[in-house]
């Protein structure tokens, strides 16, 4: 009996510890080896969270440089360079960004905020985490580049709009893209952190949630009818000047039908408040909704 | 508030230190202070509109403290300025994370703003006398300013995982002066623009907890929000009646309201590597709000007639009170799916409905009764988006949607929109990615005519955001990277939308963009790069004038001088480049910055009379009622910057920049304060004067350890 219980022991013990035995072995992988020929990829390495053996699974606690390129021993044996041996390149533009992200996904699947990724518009237009993180760096989040720098390497175009006299601070650090856009996939279009652009803006512009008394129905629906996000060229992020952008869609008789043309100017021979300064907004300040129960607050002038 | 925010500096530096002490670990990070000298006309709102750049000496820190399994952070930027912000991030690894933030953004709109108005920025204006001076250079000086002030915490808790729980709340104060506009009296009359006070404070707290592993998860989540603005009242004297009374009106801010929503998302993996997400979503806004506040008491024995000019008089709601209340159900399931290796596919349906449950209040002013309109809509979205992995290393995606909105709006109540989208990527080729792609947007339109005899131009107006429309967009892009180390990208984009339906209003729209972009590590101590981007905007607008109270005529009539039709064409380009070099001097120890930035936007709106055989009004032909300039404007900015390594650890920087902001436009050109007659008013200058050139020169030490 006490054979049987000394054999259950010892298999419960080789069960157990076996697998700690082997880790401890193998914990950091042959980093040394690799670091022989990649100092400078080490160094960096060594400042990532990555080398950080506090976290559970992180690649010192696990297989080292292998645990994302792939075994070196071929590598090693076949001379070195950019694939050579099979090794996994993350900078090889001819692997797919799918790849790429999968040796990433193996550890951050079940990260948080990444649980929509395979719903994200980033994923299907073959943006691999790669392209906005390294694996090697002691910046946050270990990012290639901080924002909006990062976003606009890809979104081109919005340099300029950022860029434009009206814009929200970003430029200016104030305002980050992700503070808006959830960049690992959300339900939105987008990606969007909210369920509809005005519950977006409202975030911070809190003041134009109401509900008021007197709704003005395009502005209840939709922040953008009227405003764009990134820049403009005309103030208050204004998609047009005001007073045509209010004339697109507000032809009463009276005076909103009326033709404002350099004539109702500060210089011109007849100036109209409905055209000089702020236009339509010198009365209409409450465009976007008003409590007052007169007319004054169905015209949205109190 | 300076003090305020270094004493909290100051305990997040000890509890950073606290925590730093409780296991040895490394300590690094960097400590900056930079004397900063602007020279020149900083004095304009518009050179700080979110910055706050001055002569003075700027502080900055980031303290990080590492160990095995836990790690703080504390980040300070321009300490005592109006910009400045302070991090706290510290946690351990797999157990749990907490950060505080401080954090300030200033909005600068117009500095040295005048008004006849004493007490600007409060919510009592008044003036001495009947009626108010018309000569600005006696008036009251003030800033159009506000400082937006945001402090939060967040706490993710791990420990449990792979189960969750997230924290966090955040309370922002926005205050200052912010220009509103009302009209003196009512239809027409005088405009009055008020330096208005903002009192703004919002809370927010979220919690969220949840289950999360690779096979499946699930959160629920609960967002309260609550926006406080007093008693969202402005009072002021009107300078449109002679009343004595110190204040004789009152205008309308945004009522307080509260905002709650419920949350539920999940997302579960499935065989042929597929994965179903869903969320879903159910939220609260409510507002109350007192209709007549206390202050109408003192003039309601005024006349009716009155209504207009002190306008708080002679009406008579349903309720003195108004509740507020607008539900919204949102719910969001999308299947992707991968099932072979060239093929993938995602299929969506998103429900979105918002139910107005507002009070509907009647007012009785005069003889007319008036009632708000309760505005909610339904959203019905489904499609599907697939992607092809094709021969010769091609990509096409194809991806459609049908989107259906009903709303309660009398003239466009339902929309149907059918979107197509096709992409082609090619990457055949080692040293470059090419890209095309087209989209077309249908939307159809149920419109409801005015009902019974005409009594406007209604018949004939289609209001954009839901007017039936054709919307193509061709996109092409080309990345090149023939060398390492060089990349370079072009890219255009063409948008044109018709309003198929629109006889009066916006006809149609056009967006060309065309974007070009250089990266070049040209040697290891030299980067070159640039970019040129051009944007041109042109819009199309069909109108009619009718004069007040004139019966309308259908926009096929022949013109009169009364009524007749006019047209705009709207016309912006916007172009903007730069160039820049980061060379590495003495490798290590000595690097150059040298950038230029420039964006240059003109407008112009070309008016036209269709009159016919119709004279012109006097003075006026078809060359001399051109709106130009119209939101002209050019900014310039050069940087140089030299960064001297001197030891290891220390650092110099010298700095020069110089930014120039040039603007123009027919509204503002020739700015009066004061504008005589029933079509002018009382302005203070807000937005007035933009232009400004500024000299900065920065002198700096960095200090790594």
């Amino acid at each position: 009996m006490k054979r049987i219980l000394a054999s259950l022991f010892l298999l419960f013990f080789l069960i157990v510890l076996s697998p700690l035995i082997m880790w401890g072995e193998e914990v950091g992988g042959n980093i040394e080896l690799c670091k022989t020929c990649h100092q400078d990829r080490f160094n960096s390495y060594s400042k990532s969270v990555h080398a950080n053996k506090g976290v559970n699974n992180s690649p010192a606690n696990t297989y080292g440089c292998e645990s994302c390129h792939g075994q070196g021993m071929d590598h090693i044996q076949k001379g070195g360079g950019k694939g050579a041996g099979g090794i996994f390149s993350f900078s090889d533009r001819k692997v797919s960004a799918a790849a790429k992200s999968a040796k990433c996904l193996n550890c951050h699947a079940d990260s948080r905020g990444l649980s929509y990724w395979d719903i994200s518009r980033h994923k299907s237009a073959d943006v691999s985490c790669n392209s906005c993180h390294t694996a090697h760096s002691g910046k946050k989040m270990d990012l290639k580049a901080s924002q909006p720098d990062l976003c606009i390497s890809c979104h081109r175009n919005h340099k300029m709009q950022i860029s434009k006299q009206s814009h929200h601070p970003i430029l200016e650090g104030k305002v980050k893209c992700t503070d808006c856009h959830d960049q690992h996939g959300t339900f939105g279009t987008k990606m969007v952190k909210a369920s509809s652009v005005n519950e977006l803006c409202y975030k911070c512009h809190a003041e134009k949630r109401g509900p008021f008394l007197w709704e003005h129905p395009p502005v209840a629906e939709n922040c953008s009818t009227c405003h764009t996000v990134h820049g403009s060229n005309h103030d208050k992020l204004l998609i047009s000047r005001v007073p045509q952008l209010c004339q697109s869609c507000h032809d009463a008789a009276g005076h909103p039908s009326s033709i404002y043309s350099k004539f109702n100017t500060f210089q011109g021979s007849s100036p109209s408040n409905k055209m000089f300064a702020r236009s339509c907004l010198n009365c209409h300040s409450a465009i976007h909704g008003s409590m007052d129960p007169s007319s004054r607050g169905e015209f949205f002038v109190r | 508030m300076k003090a305020k925010a270094a004493i909290m500096a100051t305990i997040w530096i000890l509890i950073s230190l606290g925590i730093s002490y409780a296991e040895d670990g490394t300590f690094s990070g960097e400590v900056s202070v930079t004397g900063v000298i602007v020279d020149g006309k900083n004095d304009n709102a518009k050179f700080n509109e979110y910055r706050d750049i001055r002569t003075g000496v700027y502080g900055s820190a980031d303290v990080q403290y590492q160990m095995l399994k836990d790690h703080v952070e504390f980040e300070a930027k321009d300490i005592g300025y109006n910009t400045q912000s302070y991090t706290l991030d510290a946690g351990r690894w797999d157990t749990f994370r907490m950060k505080l933030n401080y954090d300030e953004i200033p909005h600068n709109f117009t500095y040295d703003a005048r008004t006849f108005y004493a007490g600007a920025g409060t919510n009592n204006l008044t003036f001495n006398g009947y009626p108010p001076g018309t000569n600005p250079n006696k008036w009251n000086t003030f800033d159009y300013s506000t400082k937006r002030k945001n402090a939060e915490g967040s706490l993710q808790l791990d420990m449990f995982k792979p189960f969750f729980l997230d924290l966090s709340a955040n309370e922002q104060q926005k205050r200052g002066t912010y220009p509103i506009g009302v009209a003196g009296t009512s239809p027409g009359g005088i405009s009055i623009e008020i330096p208005s006070f903002r009192d703004y404070k919002t809370d927010n707290i979220r919690v969220e907890t949840g289950y999360r592993t690779k096979p499946y998860f699930f959160t629920l989540g609960y967002l309260y929000s609550q926006f406080d603005n007093g008693d969202g009242l402005q009072d002021f004297r009107n300078p449109a009646t002679a009343n004595t009374a110190v204040t004789t009106d009152t205008t309308y801010l945004p009522p307080d309201n509260d905002f709650q929503k419920f949350d539920f998302q999940g997302g579960v993996s499935l065989p042929y590597q597929s994965r179903f997400n869903v969320n879903l979503s159910s939220s609260r806004a409510r507002s109350n709000s007192k209709l007549l506040p206390t202050s109408f008491a003192d003039d309601v024995t005024a006349a009716t007639s009155n209504i207009g000019v002190q306008g708080r008089t002679g009406i008579s709601p349903s309720s003195p009170y108004f509740n507020g209340k607008l539900n919204t159900d949102n719910y969001n399931f999308v299947l992707n799916s991968n099932p072979i290796a060239f093929f993938d596919v995602k299929l969506f349906y998103k429900y979105l409905d918002k139910i107005n449950k507002s009070d509907n209040i009647n007012t009785v002013e005069g003889t007319e009764v008036l009632s708000n309109s309760l505005f909610d809509y339904i959203k019905n979205s489904y499609g599907l988006e697939t992607g092809f992995k094709l021969p010769a290393s091609f990509r096409l995606t194809a991806a459609y949607s049908y989107t259906q909105t009903d709303r309660q709006r009398e003239d466009l109540p339902r929309n149907r929109d059918n979107l197509v989208d096709v992409n082609l990527k090619w990457s055949g080729l080692d040293f470059a990615v090419l890209k095309v792609g087209y989209e077309n947007l249908h939307r159809s339109a149920v419109f409801n005519s005015p009902p019974g005899p005409v009594v406007d131009l209604e018949p004939w107006i289609r209001r954009f955001d839901a007017a039936p429309l054709y919307r193509d967009t061709f996109k092409a892009s080309a990345e090149f990277f023939p060398v390492e180390n060089l990349d370079i990208d072009i890219g255009y984009k063409f948008k044109r939308t018709s309003y198929t339906d629109t006889i009066l209003g916006l006809t149609d729209s056009m967006t060309d963009d065309v974007n070009f972009n250089v990266n070049w590590q040209a040697h290891k101590q030299l980067l070159v790069y640039g970019y040129i981007d051009f944007e041109q905007i042109v819009n199309h607008q069909y109108q009619r004038q009718i004069g007040f109270g004139a019966s309308p005529t259908p926009p096929y009539s022949p013109p009169t001088a009364a009524a007749f039709n006019w047209t705009a064409a709207l016309n912006e380009t916007t172009y903007a480049y730069g160039v820049g070099a980061n060379i590495s001097v003495i490798p290590q120890t000595l690097s150059l910055e040298l950038a230029q930035n420039s964006v240059k936007s003109t407008g112009t709106v070309d008016l036209t009379y269709l009159l016919g055989s119709v004279p012109f009004p006097a003075g006026r032909n078809q060359d001399n009622i051109d709106l130009n300039p119209w939101d002209n404007y050019r900014l310039n900015d050069y940087v140089v910057k030299v960064v001297y390594q001197m030891t290891k650890i220390v650092a110099l920087t010298a700095a020069y920049a110089y930014e120039e902001f040039s603007y123009d436009d027919s509204q503002y050109d020739g700015y009066l304060y004061y504008v005589p007659g029933s079509a002018g008013g009382y302005l203070t200058g807000a937005y007035n004067n933009s232009s400004y050139k500024t000299n900065i020169v920065l002198l700096g030490a960095n200090i790594k350890f």
